[in-house]
């Protein structure tokens, strides 16, 4: 487990090369840093100033590296507790809270780093009696919890390449339709593979446009093969994705053909109906009603799914949460373990489930419309990786390549 | 640049050795069971000073109270810039009372006393020499020692309390525990310099500072060359090794032994037995 801790030097620390001795001593060590302030003076009399965070692979190591530090007169940071007030009300947070953001943040309690319990953006943090950070979102708070106010004695860890970055550095890149999409394909499902070798699950957020686009069958392959441990939808994807499993057509049209047809503009409807008689997606499936698709797959092979439902949306379907903040806080729920998410031709779903997502789950928008990936960026999600190509087809090469 | 033109070292303060002897043993020179012979040690010090004034230097001097053997090593007095004179922080607890004695001299002698912060570690000229200006702005060097006796960040209190652009080098020889007795600047130009003390650090910062070094062999380093005191042309030495002689007489300078034998059982020769009282590290 890496540990770190922050120096400051001041001084002559150029001339007399003390911070180049520093951070060779700090490398010698086999620890890394991180230069996250430097103030070069501007004039002789100005002395230097330089803040570094230095990362050791052991609490042992870090101690043996600030005792060299100590004596180049590199002291740790003195960083004061984290300041808290009490929420007002409930559901209230006090002037000048500290707003997350989807980075790894440790809190300053009692002159020790304590780690939040999860990264989410747009939270505040929690200190509770038991010293424990939570992140909460507003409408989490109770009046009387000590929320953190300031930036003084927080601090955010940045985010840690994933292991194989040196594959995915053309995909860094700005968003393009103008890339290798076999090559950015296979790099795609090495990193699913990684993950699941590693225990990590991997969330699936999907749009309507899977199931349009003809990506339901090798969707549900997928579900059924073990790639998917997680699935966030709205009413839409989940309804034609029975529409096209029971009636053979997405929103009236056949899915086999791309046929109009005849009286198809009501088949969702009625696909919603029938579901709404039975109860639920679940109880359909149980009563042999519905036999195939996505939301079979993940129904049978005891997939949790969470629908969001919206203002526009027909019936709805009763798996379908119409409560936004009861929403939120159910997919919250789901993206603990979560350690890569493949966004599918979503743009509202995937931009609230970039808002539950730690920045270090890694993230890949699948969608013909760049500006999908664009928004995510724009909206704090900076770890997503875009593939500007069309879902459907695209699916099944996965599929296929993943052996689903 | 002709030989003797250091801007600084034509007045000392000295400490004659009344109540001096090793009586603790702070750095690899001393030992307790070594007795100092007192009278010699006394007529040691003499010719020091006289030798001094020979080559025209004042030297001033300040009373050894009981309790203080080390004070007869004044240029870990403090440090001194103009009027100004910032006294002395020790390592070790038995050379702590120095830092009033010192004190009490400097302000009854017309000097301002500026303090360091407490938990500032420094100890004095011993560990800061000034050599040259500083490129860009011409303002004073003062090269400054850490490890053994100073800490490396006491160099931003100092460079504040004298005027000076402190530019803290690490010793890594705990023989050579103090700066002075790896550098000794001989005029504006020219320093003899012992890279035995020093890491590839110090060494560059040296090398950036000083256009004609003289590199002391590990041996010269060991026998306190560098422990020298410049008073114009004439090089007042613990002993003259032929090579750095020959060297400095080509230069111009005049290299003067004194024995200084009973003071090197405590670990100090002639630089150590100074303090210049005409250092200015304020601009200009």
């Amino acid at each position: 487990m890496d540990v770190r801790d922050t120096f400051v030097l001041d001084g002559h620390i150029v001339d007399s090369l003390i911070l180049p001795k520093v951070l060779d001593l700090v490398l010698d060590a086999g620890c890394d840093y991180e230069l996250i302030d430097v103030e070069i003076g501007r004039s002789p009399t100005d002395t230097s100033r330089a803040v570094l965070q230095v990362t050791a692979p052991d609490e042992a190591t870090l101690a043996a590296v600030a005792e060299q530090l100590r004596v180049q007169g590199a002291n740790p940071a003195t960083v004061d507790d984290a300041t808290t007030h009490p929420a007002p009300a409930d559901g209230v947070a006090p002037a000048d809270f500290c707003a997350t953001t989807n980075l790894d943040t440790e809190v300053r309690i009692g002159g020790r780093w304590v780690p939040a319990d999860r990264a989410e953006m747009d939270c505040v943090l929690v200190v509770g009696a038991d010293e424990r950070v939570t992140t909460t979102p507003l409408h989490r708070i109770r009046s009387g919890d000590r929320v953190v106010v300031g930036a003084a004695g927080v601090r955010v860890r940045p985010a840690d390449r994933p292991r194989a970055a040196a594959g995915f550095e053309f995909m860094d890149s700005e968003v393009s339709s103008e890339k290798p999409k076999a090559t950015q394909l296979r790099a795609l499902a090495g990193r699913m593979r990684a993950v699941r070798d590693e225990g990590g699950s991997i969330l699936v957020v999907a749009g309507p446009v899977v199931i349009h686009t003809g990506g339901g069958p090798p969707l549900a392959r997928l579900v059924r093969a073990g790639w998917v441990q997680t699935l966030f939808a709205g009413n839409g994807f989940a309804t034609h994705d029975v529409e096209s499993a029971v009636m053979g057509t997405s929103l009236g049209v056949s899915v086999a053909s791309g046929q109009g047809t005849e009286g198809g503009h009501s088949n969702h409807l009625r696909v919603i109906n029938e579901v709404r008689r039975h109860g639920s997606i679940a109880a359909a499936v149980a009563s042999g009603w519905l036999t195939d698709g996505v939301m079979h797959a993940l129904v049978t092979t005891g997939v949790p799914f969470v629908l969001g439902g919206s203002v526009r949306d027909d019936g709805p379907l009763p798996d379908t949460i119409t409560d936004v903040v009861a929403t939120a806080d159910r997919m919250r729920d789901e993206v603990a373990g979560v350690r890569l998410a493949l966004m599918l031709a979503s743009t509202l779903h995937a931009v609230a489930t970039g808002n539950v997502l730690p920045a270090a789950v890694e993230t890949f928008c699948v969608d013909i419309n760049p500006s999908v990936v664009t928004k995510l960026g724009d909206r704090g999600s900076h770890q997503a990786h875009g593939i500007v190509t069309d879902v459907g087809p695209f699916l099944a090469l996965l599929a296929d390549e993943l052996g689903a | 640049m002709p030989a003797g033109d250091l801007t600084w070292g034509r007045r000392f303060l000295c400490c004659a050795p009344v109540h001096f002897g090793v009586v603790y043993e702070i750095n690899p020179w001393m030992h307790a069971e070594v007795a100092v012979d007192v009278d010699r040690a006394r007529a040691q010090w003499e010719t020091l000073v006289a030798t001094l004034r020979a080559a025209g230097a004042v030297v001033e001097t300040i009373e050894q109270p009981e309790g203080v053997p080390d004070l007869v090593f004044t240029a870990n007095a403090g440090i001194v810039s103009g009027e100004r004179f910032v006294p002395s922080h020790f390592r070790h607890p038995p050379r702590r009372p120095e830092t009033e004695v010192f004190a009490t001299w400097f302000a009854r002698h017309g000097f301002s006393v500026e303090r360091l912060p407490d938990d500032a570690v420094h100890e004095g000229a011993g560990d800061a020499l000034p050599f040259g200006a500083d490129r860009s702005g011409g303002r004073p060097v003062l090269l400054s020692g850490y490890r053994y006796r100073s800490e490396a960040t006491a160099a931003v209190p100092i460079g504040a309390a004298t005027g000076a652009v402190v530019r803290p080098i690490e010793l890594v020889d705990e023989r050579l525990y103090h700066l002075d007795l790896t550098f000794c600047p001989l005029d504006e130009r020219r320093a003899m310099a012992a890279p035995l003390g020093w890491d590839r650090y110090g060494i560059r910062v040296v090398e950036e500072l000083v256009p004609e070094p003289l590199w002391l062999s590990d041996e010269e380093a060991l026998a306190f060359t560098a422990n020298s005191v410049v008073v114009g042309t004439t090089i007042v030495m613990p002993h003259v090794p032929p090579a750095v002689g020959r060297r400095l007489e080509a230069w111009g300078f005049d290299p003067v032994a004194v024995d200084v034998g009973e003071f090197l059982k405590a670990g100090g020769a002639c630089r150590c037995l100074t303090l210049a009282l005409d250092v200015d590290l304020r601009a200009g």
